[in-house]
Parts: structure tokens; C-alpha cells; sequence
């Protein structure tokens, strides 16, 4: 292990509502591999970004090869070295592989642009890291994997000394993983300081040489991978205080009847073979790290996205959910955790977005019947609670909690029954958290279901009376909330099958 | 099992070399050839070559020049009245003004640049939908030329006057035949643009705008200066267009026009430019644009004339459009 | 000024709506100015100057009515003006060659302009082609089918006096302007259906955020194309009032109207991005742009002035709208 190459020093950094790094320091060294683990909105991909200049720190310092430098815009870092390669990969499609590695720097020949010395040139570098890619292949006819390894080889050519992977295997087969392994294996030798994002504790036992963990935007630790076992890294990613206790246990009846089953659904990677059951009056917490696939999973359950195969019983009769609209019908509802693209008609007031999904019932033949749709929206608004000065504000002027008050109350009043909450508190501040929670409880009380897709452990462990756990398209745990601890939850999370 | 193999070795080195899609085009080429042969007589004479030739200059040089900003996901509306206005302002220097068919094909070219560079700077800086933008200038345009040239009709100099030298770019009479020798240029033309698209800064910048503006950006490259230079080939080739229509055409009838660009939006469509941007190919283009000027020659041979046309190239258009949507949904999904 | 702003009728109506009539007011008086002074002599200020402007005004109302639903789901109907023209073309055929009840050959009317509507809004919605693209197809096929079925003909309506004339009444009976009266009636209609009905919600929220609507249940394809449906109907009905003041149709021609009717809605504050439209907007646009016409040709000038200033018009009106959008979020 070589000497440091870079140093973060107390980075700070907060958006609107979130303190996302509070303090954080953190040591790259050179010839090394370092990991850096944390759930979700832990701050590993946004302390990465400060590094790599997408984002700008509020307070700290970077030392990098013994001097402080501020980083702009993501050039000025790539120009200096730092690279980081994003687990979306930024790549044209259309063009080449050699043509992607080299875009805005070709080599000219006249007014031509050189692409044998293009060809030649990624050739080399291919050979440099051991791979095996056609240079003049199609981008957008590369796997994933590939393409990710063009992404490397692209770094490697701005004369990278520090390389950032943002969970790369995520899109890998194993045998690509055997190869990124290789390559990763090749930098070290080279000396580069390397930071490796992942959740998988596999790898970061085979790859990496220290572990620095994060939690809630602090670093709560480095430790040497040799010496740390998966428990003990787990044991950090979660150690924190719960100030509120979770449920004490279910307060689904023993005989209630089953108002949802799905059966063997499969949309793509991210849905495989997925099979559960809800009860009436239960929460159900889907819990799992990013990109586990529970967004796609009531996606694909809503008839939002196609699926490949799946049956779906509701109330013990078979529905053929097709579309939105058809799930609806059927009494489903989802509420999107992009509350804003997907949710909401921005620039509509909260009355017309309230009556959206049942419009129908507020109309008198083909006329809406705006008395009758005013009257509901000002009932939900009470009830709920919504702070607004009126039911005709146009909902982009709401604050994120209220905003999510007016989706409740429109999926309430267009009386659905089984509702699928995606991430319900994102974004939303601790008092109308409380309030969400609330009303969660008291629809249940009143016979609805509730599915909830929850990145927050605390908030998993306070509301379900039952967990299913994902990881990477499959369902990989099941627990009562009797027995669930953030330990087991963050266990099946990381648990590939 | 064996001849399965073969055929299967032979379908793809084709299709390899060529592009699937260039492939079923020459295809549906040769079978309009042949209907029109087999239906008409009268098709089967030289002076179809000639026809098909005059309609392939003004449209091919259109595509050529609309492919770049087809590329880049976007489109130009206004090259169809563009190259009437265009025209008829140079033929007001030329026949009012008095000045050489020189100046005059300059005039054209320099208001053709002109609209094709606002247009350009228009949708890159302010970042509005380019079928709006175009919209709006080819309207402007629509009522400048008459304007500029008083309301007259154009003409640019006839066989005979001492500027018709500019007709012998494109025809010549040799003999009592008429010779499309400007199909030499075209093909010139073809050689050039395939090479600025495929093997320079401003080809590769444009495609990579299509395919994705954001990684384009993010590498570091001014993506407004490229989308400029779309929209000013689109314009540098409207201008070509009609200085090729004056000088194949008689009269140029002020205020028309409106309809062109969808020949040369939907031969460059058809020839494989999708217009969800990053791909087409100057090649393509020229397949695509046959077919379109085919049709236009031999329609009329089998008794349909221009309003069957219009049918027809609506539907074509339809389906092009269509297929190519299909196309990329599949390919996405 | 806020004031005023606040006034109810002044919120009834729309502070811009305001603002455009005095520019209607403004330009009218703009143009009794210039008129003598640039054309010699002629004078503006004559009843018949009116009359001549509203029956410009009446057509491109209609159409600008229509388009005005399919802009305000985000779309854009560029077959507008042929498919007019195709309408008036082939029911005036009908009225003629089969001496059919006009009753009847103003529902071909309709029809037509339906048929062309359905077909824009299948491939729209159904098939996710771009609209623009779509439409200017359509405007094609919409003129080589007028063309094809009077065989290259144009058709000339029944004049005054003749029989099977009344819809001439609708136009204009005796002095009064009855093509206005109808305009604005037909624009009321517009208005409740856009802000009251179920459908005009439906299309109003789908050109505001449609994957949103769409999941919330809504079959947004079905409402998507009813837009189009509607745009098609009023262009068939847009013929009856051209014919009324125009009398003779040729093939082949109509898609200047096209960028009028859209100057019409943009100015009268339809948005192209969606989700925000005004019928009686769309109406004061087009008195506009028909008075704008009608000075431009009395002051001596050409059609061509008024095909360059529309083009101004709606380059400008985006702009603004997108400005104004991206610095209020």
C-alpha cells in the first residue's frame, strides 16, 4: 500500500431538507482499493460527486498529491485525473467504441478525423488492461458489462490516477465481474488510488483492501478488509440510535384474508420470480437497497411497465392487469416515489388533482360536477390535514409533504384498497413525516392494505407489520416484525441469490 | 442444415455491408422500376431518365442537407418554401437587377445560410422544439421572397440567354438528347457529405448530439456550436436546391413550395435517418430520395397524376415514420 | 394597475385577453390612419371593411378553435386548413353532382373533417408518432384526396339567391354579422367543453404531465385522440363558413390557414407545451390575425406581409411562453 494520494477533510454538504455529508473525512491512497459502503442516502455517491465535481461542497478541504484543489465541473477533475465511472454510463450509442473513448479529443488527419489512429490507440489500451473489445464496435451493441469496460479503458486514457466505481457490478455477468476483478487488480499494481461503491459484501472481501463505511451522511469508520467479517461491516452501515421503537409485533389479525397475491412475476432483471401474499389491514414493508427492484416490482404489479409473466389475485379472483387502468379498476393504487414526474399535475390546482383518478363519479353526464369535486377536495385537505390556503393553489407551490397529502387523498377518495406506497416520506420533513405515518395507520385501521417501498430501515421497522426484503430482482428474506432487526433486514439486502 | 447455413452466411454479409434497411429499399427501387416498365410504355423512353433526374436534384440536395438535422433529432420545415424564396430573390437580382447568374446564385446561397444559421441559433440557444422554430421560417420566408422580389414570378435565364450557362450544370444538349450531367455532381456531392458525416469533428459531433446531447456535453464539447452547423448545412443545401430548381425548372411561382420538404424529410426517412436522431447515411439518404422521385416520375405514367401523388407520399410518409417509431420501440424496450 | 388586475371582470375575461383587444382596437385605428395615406385615397373606416375582415376571421376561427384542443394536449394539427378545404371540396361536389339537401352536404362536411381527425389521432396516440410529422402527412393526403374526388375540379358553392343557398344566412344576413354571432356561440361550446367536461379535463391534464394521468388510471390514448376527432370536426365546419363567404374552393391549397389558425391560439394564450388553452383567446387571436389581413391589403400591400408577420407572431408568442415557463419553475 503506497503513500496518500488524496484527502477529504471535513466535507459538508446539504440540499434542501437533507444534511447529505456532515463532516466527512476520507483518505484514497495510492495502489489501493478502497471500498466505501453505506444504505442508502448514506452519502457515498454524493461525497464521490463532490470528489469528481459534479456537485460543489458547501465547507472542507480536498488535498490531492499534496495540494488543495476545488473542483468546478467534472472536466477540471477529469483533467487532473480524477475520474469516476457512473453506474449509468454516460456513453453515446450510435458511435463506436474507439470514437467514445476519444470524443472531443480526436486525433485529425487534415480536416478528417483519424480514426485508424483512434482504432490503434484504443487498441492499445485494450491490451494495456487486458481486454478483449473490438474497437470498432457499435456502443449500443456492447453488454452493459462492456460498455462499463470501455468506460474504464476511456478513464484510463485521461491518465487517470484515481478511478471511482459507483456500483459497477450491478449490470455484470460473473464472468465479466472475473474480468473487472482483473482489471481492478492490474490499476492497483499501477499505483492508482481506487474507491470501490458496492453493496456486496462478496466482493468487497475479495477486491478491496480497506473498508471505510458511511451512515446518515457521517464516516463511521475504516477498518481493514482482512480484519472486518460481514457482520462487522453491517453492524456499522446500521449501528445507529433508534430513537423510536419499531413495532412491538403485527397487528394483522391471525385470520385475515389474503386481498393480494402474486404469483411467480417476472418483468426483466429487475423483477424475477417475485411471489408474496397481503393481508387485509396490513402494512407490508418491502425493504433493499437501490436498485433491488421493488420500484419495478409494483411498477410492473400496476400494469405500469409490461411483464413477462405473473399471476394476480385480488380478494380470491384472478385480474388481468394489463395498464393503469385496468389496475385501478381492480382497486389498486400507486403512489410513485418520483412525486413530482409521476404524481402530480404541477401546474393543476389540488382539486383537479384530487378527482383525476375517479372523475367519473364527479361528474353529472359529461359535465364535472365542480361543486360536488370542490366539496371532496376540501374534505381530504381537512382531513388530511394539508396546509394550503386554498383547494384551487396550484400544487408545484406545496411543500413535498403536503404535496404527497394531495396524491393520499386523491387515491383515497378514488376508494382504492390496496395501496402501494413507493417511498412515501422521501424528502419530507420530520413533523408531516409523523403525520404520514398517521394516516398510514388509521387507513389500515379502517380495512385498507398498504404495500410500503421504504429505503429507510427506521421507517421499515416502525410501520410493517411484515417485511419482504430484495435484493437485485428477488425476493431474498422474509420477516415477522417481531423478529426483524436492521442487522437481519440489511443482511438479506446484500444477500444475492 | 448445410444450405440453411449458407444462406444465412450470405443474407448477413450482405446486410452487413449495406444495412438491412438499404437493402429492402433498393428492393422496393427495383420493384417500382419494374411496375412502372411493365405498366407503361411510355416509361420505358429516355426522356423518363431526364424527368426523374430533374425531380431527384432539387429533392436529393434537400435531403442531403435536412439529414443532419434529422440526426440530430430535430428537423427543417423550412427548406420547402426556403428554396422558392431563395430562388426567386436571385432571380430578381438576375432578370431586375441585371446582374450576372454569378451574383445571383451568391444572393441565393447567402439568404439561404442566412435562414439556416437563425434557425440554428434559434433552437440551440433557446432551446425551443425545432419543428416550431422551422415552422415559423418557413412562413417567414414563405412571404419574403415575394416581398424581396416585388411579387413577381421567377425566372433565371432560359437556353438561348447569355446566363443559361447555369441550366448546362445540370443538363446539356447533346445532339437533340438531353444529357443529366448534373447527376455527376450529385454523386460528388454524396462522396463529400458521406465523408463530413462519418469522418469529421462536425459528423461525429452531430450524430453524437442525437444520441446523447447530455454525454456529449459532459465530455466537454460546445453542443451549440454543432447544432448550429446542422441547421447550416441544412441551409447551405436548401440554397444548392434551388439554385438546381431554377435552373431545371421555368417558373417559379412565388409563395409555393409548402410541401417539398416532406419529399425530401421522407426520402431521407425511408433511406434509414431516424428521426429520433444518431443515425442516417448520405447513401441512405440518396435510396430514399429515388424512391421518392420515382414515384413522382411514374405515377403519372400509370394515370395518376399529382394529386394521387400527394396520397401517395402522405401514406409513404405515414408508413416510414411508422416503421421507423416500431423500429426504435423495439429496440429500447 | 394591480388594481385593475383584481377587477372581476377584468379576471373573468384575462388580463391578456384584455391587453389583445385593445391591440385589435389599437390596430384598427392604426390602419384607418395608414390606409388613405399609403393607398391612396381608400378609406377604412367603411362597414364593408369590417364585414370583409370577420369573414376571414370566421373560418380561421373555427380551425383555430380545433387546433386549440389538440395544442392543449401537446400536440399539433398541421392538416387543419387542406382538410377544410378537402371538406368543402368533396360535400360541395356531392351538393352539386347529386343535388343532395344542403342539410346533409354540410354533415359530409363534418364527417370528412372527422375521418382526417380519427386517422392524425390513431397514429398520435396509439402509435406514439410525433404529431407534427403525422399531421403534415395527413395535410398531404387530406389535399391529394380533395384533388382526386373533384378530379382536379374546383367546386363552387350555390350563390346568394340561388336554391339550397341558407347557409349563406350564416354567414351574414342582411347587415349582420351572423358568422360572428355563430363564431362565438361555437366558442362558448368549446369553452364548456374544455373547462367543464370530463373530456376537456382529461385533455387539459394530458398536455400537462401525461404519464401522470396515465398512472392514475386514465386511458389517456382514448382522450389523446378525441382531441384530434375534435380538431377534424371543427375544420369540417370551418368549410361551411369559408364557403359561405368565399363561395369557390380549389384543390390543392390551405395550409397558409394552417399557421394562422396556430398564430390565433398562441396569441390568444394557449400554450405549446400543454396544459393551458383559451378558447375565447383563440377567438380574439383570430379577429386578429383577420384584421391584420384585411389592413394589410387595404394599406396596398401583399398577402405575403401578412404570411411574414404571422410567422413573427408565432416564433415570438413560443418564445415568451417558454421564458415565462422556465423562470417560474
Amino acid at each position: 500500500m503506497g503513500d496518500i494520494i488524496l484527502t477529504m477533510k471535513g466535507i459538508d454538504k446539504t440540499f434542501p431538507g437533507v444534511h447529505a455529508l456532515d463532516h466527512v473525512d476520507l483518505e484514497i491512497r495510492r495502489g489501493e482499493v478502497l471500498a466505501l459502503v453505506g444504505e442508502n442516502g448514506a452519502g457515498k455517491s454524493t461525497l464521490m460527486k463532490v470528489l469528481t465535481g459534479i456537485y460543489k461542497k458547501d465547507s472542507g478541504t480536498i488535498t490531492y498529491e499534496g495540494h488543495p484543489v476545488e473542483f468546478n465541473n467534472p472536466r477540471e477533475a477529469q483533467d487532473a485525473g480524477i475520474v469516476i465511472v457512473h453506474q449509468e454510463l454516460n456513453m453515446i450509442g450510435h458511435l463506436t467504441v474507439a470514437q467514445n473513448i476519444f470524443i472531443g479529443r480526436e486525433p485529425r488527419n487534415g480536416p478528417f478525423i483519424d480514426d485508424a489512429k483512434m482504432n490503434a490507440d484504443a487498441e492499445k489500451l485494450f491490451q494495456e488492461l487486458n481486454i478483449e473489445i473490438d474497437p470498432k464496435e457499435t456502443m449500443s451493441r456492447l453488454t452493459v458489462g462492456r460498455q462499463q469496460m470501455c468506460e474504464i479503458a476511456k478513464a484510463i486514457s485521461h491518465r487517470a490516477k484515481i478511478i471511482v466505481f459507483d456500483e459497477p457490478s450491478a449490470a455484470l455477468t460473473d464472468a465479466e465481474i472475473a474480468q473487472l476483478f482483473k482489471i481492478i487488480r492490474d490499476l492497483r499494481k499501477k499505483q492508482l488510488g481506487i474507491v470501490y461503491i458496492s453493496h456486496r459484501m462478496d466482493e468487497i472481501n475479495q477486491i478491496t483492501d480497506r473498508v471505510t463505511v458511511m451512515r446518515d451522511g457521517h464516516n463511521v469508520g475504516t477498518m481493514l478488509t482482512s480484519k472486518s467479517s460481514k457482520e462487522d461491516i453491517i453492524n456499522r452501515m446500521v449501528g445507529r440510535v433508534i430513537y423510536e421503537n419499531p413495532k412491538a409485533q403485527s397487528n394483522v389479525k391471525p385470520d385475515a384474508p389474503t386481498v393480494l397475491k402474486v404469483e411467480h412475476l417476472n418483468a426483466g432483471r429487475m423483477v424475477q420470480d417475485v411471489s408474496f401474499e397481503l393481508h387485509k389491514g396490513e402494512i407490508l414493508g418491502f425493504a433493499g437497497l437501490m436498485g433491488a427492484g421493488r420500484t419495478e416490482t409494483a411498477r410492473a404489479l400496476f400494469g405500469a411497465d409490461p411483464k413477462q409473466s405473473g399471476e394476480i389475485t385480488i380478494n380470491g379472483k384472478k385480474v388481468d392487469i394489463r395498464s393503469p387502468e385496468q389496475a385501478v379498476r381492480a382497486g389498486l393504487s400507486y403512489l410513485s416515489e418520483d412525486r413530482k414526474r409521476f404524481g402530480l399535475m404541477l401546474k393543476k390546482s389540488i382539486a383537479e388533482n384530487s378527482t383525476i383518478t375517479c372523475l367519473p363519479k364527479y361528474c353529472r353526464g359529461p359535465f364535472i360536477d365542480k361543486h360536488r369535486e370542490r366539496e371532496v377536495s376540501r374534505k381530504y385537505v381537512e382531513e388530511l390535514k394539508t396546509k394550503t390556503p386554498s383547494i384551487d393553489q396550484m400544487v408545484i407551490n406545496l411543500s413535498g409533504g403536503n404535496q404527497q397529502k394531495v396524491i393520499i387523498g386523491k387515491w383515497l377518495i378514488g376508494d382504492a384498497d390496496i395501496m402501494i406506497f413507493d417511498e412515501p416520506t422521501r424528502g419530507i420533513d420530520v413533523g408531516a413525516k409523523q403525520e404520514i405515518y398517521e394516516l398510514m395507520n388509521r387507513l389500515v385501521s379502517q380495512g385498507k392494505s398498504i404495500i410500503m417501498i421504504s429505503s429507510e430501515l427506521t421507517e421499515i421497522l416502525r410501520m410493517s407489520d411484515r417485511i419482504l426484503v430484495m435484493c437485485e430482482g428477488r425476493i431474498t428474506g422474509e420477516l415477522d416484525i417481531k423478529d426483524a432487526t436492521q442487522t437481519k433486514i440489511m443482511y438479506f439486502a446484500t444477500q444475492r441469490a | 442444415m448445410g444450405n440453411d447455413k449458407k444462406a444465412q452466411k450470405r443474407k448477413s454479409s450482405l446486410t452487413r455491408t449495406f444495412g438491412t434497411q438499404e437493402v429492402i429499399v433498393v428492393g422496393v427501387i427495383v420493384i417500382l422500376f419494374l411496375f412502372f416498365s411493365l405498366a407503361s410504355q411510355s416509361f420505358r423512353r429516355y426522356t423518363t431518365v431526364v424527368t426523374l433526374c430533374n425531380y431527384m436534384y432539387y429533392i436529393l440536395l434537400m435531403a442531403i442537407g435536412v439529414t443532419f438535422p434529422l440526426i440530430t433529432a430535430g428537423v427543417d420545415l423550412s427548406i420547402g418554401t426556403g428554396i422558392i424564396c431563395y430562388s426567386i430573390v436571385g432571380s430578381y437580382v438576375i432578370s431586375q437587377m441585371h446582374m450576372p447568374v454569378g451574383v445571383g446564385m451568391v444572393v441565393t446561397m447567402a439568404l439561404a445560410l442566412l435562414f439556416g444559421f437563425l434557425n440554428g441559433i434559434i433552437i440551440a440557444k433557446l432551446d425551443l422544439p425545432p419543428f416550431i422554430v422551422t415552422l415559423c421560417t418557413m412562413m417567414i420566408v414563405r412571404g419574403l421572397g415575394s416581398i424581396l422580389a416585388g411579387g413577381l414570378s421567377g425566372v433565371w435565364p432560359m437556353a438561348g440567354s447569355p446566363g443559361s450557362w447555369c441550366r448546362s450544370i445540370f443538363k446539356i444538349n447533346a445532339g437533340g438528347k438531353i444529357i443529366p450531367i448534373g447527376m455527376i455532381w450529385m454523386i460528388l456531392l454524396i462522396v463529400i457529405m458521406s465523408f463530413v458525416l462519418r469522418k469529421t469533428r462536425t459528423g461525429r459531433y452531430i450524430i453524437a448530439i442525437g444520441s446523447n446531447k447530455e454525454a456529449l456535453r459532459l465530455s466537454g464539447v460546445n453542443v451549440v456550436k454543432w447544432q448550429v452547423a446542422a441547421y447550416l448545412i441544412s441551409g447551405f443545401f436548401a440554397g444548392l436546391a434551388a439554385i438546381a430548381y431554377a435552373c431545371t425548372f421555368s417558373n417559379i411561382t412565388p409563395g409555393t413550395g409548402a410541401g417539398l420538404e416532406l419529399d425530401a424529410i421522407g426520402g431521407a426517412i425511408i433511406g434509414g435517418t431516424s428521426m429520433t436522431g444518431g443515425s442516417g447515411s448520405i447513401f441512405g439518404t440518396f435510396l430514399g430520395v429515388l424512391v421518392i422521385s420515382l414515384l413522382k416520375t411514374g405515377l403519372p405514367y400509370v394515370g395518376l397524376q399529382a394529386n394521387w401523388q400527394q396520397i401517395i407520399t402522405g401514406l409513404v410518409l405515414i408508413g416510414a415514420v411508422t416503421m421507423d417509431m416500431t423500429k426504435r420501440h423495439k429496440a429500447a424496450g | 394597475m394591480e388594481k385593475f388586475k383584481n377587477q372581476p371582470f377584468v379576471k373573468a375575461i384575462g388580463f391578456n385577453r384584455l391587453v389583445l383587444i385593445g391591440v385589435i382596437i389599437l390596430m384598427y385605428f392604426l390602419f384607418a390612419l395608414l390606409t388613405p395615406i399609403l393607398h391612396g385615397g381608400a378609406s377604412f373606416l367603411k362597414y364593408e371593411r369590417v364585414l370583409s375582415a370577420l369573414n376571414y376571421a370566421y373560418f380561421i376561427g373555427f380551425l383555430g378553435l380545433g387546433v386549440t384542443f389538440v395544442i392543449a394536449t401537446g400536440g399539433i394539427d398541421f392538416s387543419i386548413g387542406p382538410v377544410m378545404f378537402t371538406s368543402a371540396l368533396i360535400s360541395g361536389y356531392c351538393l352539386k353532382q347529386y343535388h343532395l339537401p344542403l342539410g346533409l352536404a354540410i354533415v359530409i362536411s363534418l364527417l370528412i373533417g372527422v375521418v382526417f381527425g380519427i386517422l392524425n389521432g390513431y397514429f398520435v396516440a396509439y402509435r406514439f408518432l410525433p404529431s407534427f410529422i403525422t399531421s403534415m402527412a395527413s395535410m398531404q393526403i387530406a389535399k391529394g384526396v380533395g384533388s382526386v374526388f373533384t378530379k382536379t375540379q374546383s367546386v363552387t358553392w350555390p350563390a346568394a339567391g340561388m336554391p339550397n343557398s341558407w347557409f349563406r344566412s350564416l354567414v351574414r344576413w342582411g347587415n349582420v354579422p351572423t358568422g360572428l354571432i355563430l363564431l362565438f356561440v361555437v366558442a362558448a361550446i368549446c369553452a364548456v367543453v374544455l373547462n367543464k367536461t370530463k373530456a376537456g379535463r382529461y385533455i387539459l391534464c394530458i398536455g400537462t404531465n401525461k404519464e401522470a394521468v396515465r398512472l392514475s388510471g386514465v386511458n389517456t390514448k382514448k382522450w389523446e385522440m378525441l382531441a384530434y376527432v375534435l380538431c377534424g370536426l371543427l375544420a369540417g365546419a370551418a368549410a361551411i363558413f369559408y364557403v359561405g363567404a368565399y363561395t369557390t374552393v380549389q384543390p390543392g391549397l390551405g395550409d397558409t390557414f394552417n399557421n394562422e389558425a396556430i398564430a390565433a391560439c398562441v396569441m390568444g394564450g394557449t400554450s405549446m407545451a400543454g396544459g393551458i388553452a383559451s378558447m375565447l383567446g383563440t377567438v380574439i387571436g383570430a379577429l386578429i390575425v383577420a384584421l391584420m389581413q384585411e389592413g394589410i391589403l387595404a394599406m396596398g400591400f401583399t398577402i405575403s406581409y401578412q404570411y411574414v408577420l404571422t410567422g413573427i407572431i408565432v416564433l415570438v408568442a413560443v418564445t415568451a411562453d417558454t421564458l415565462s415557463r422556465k423562470r417560474k419553475v
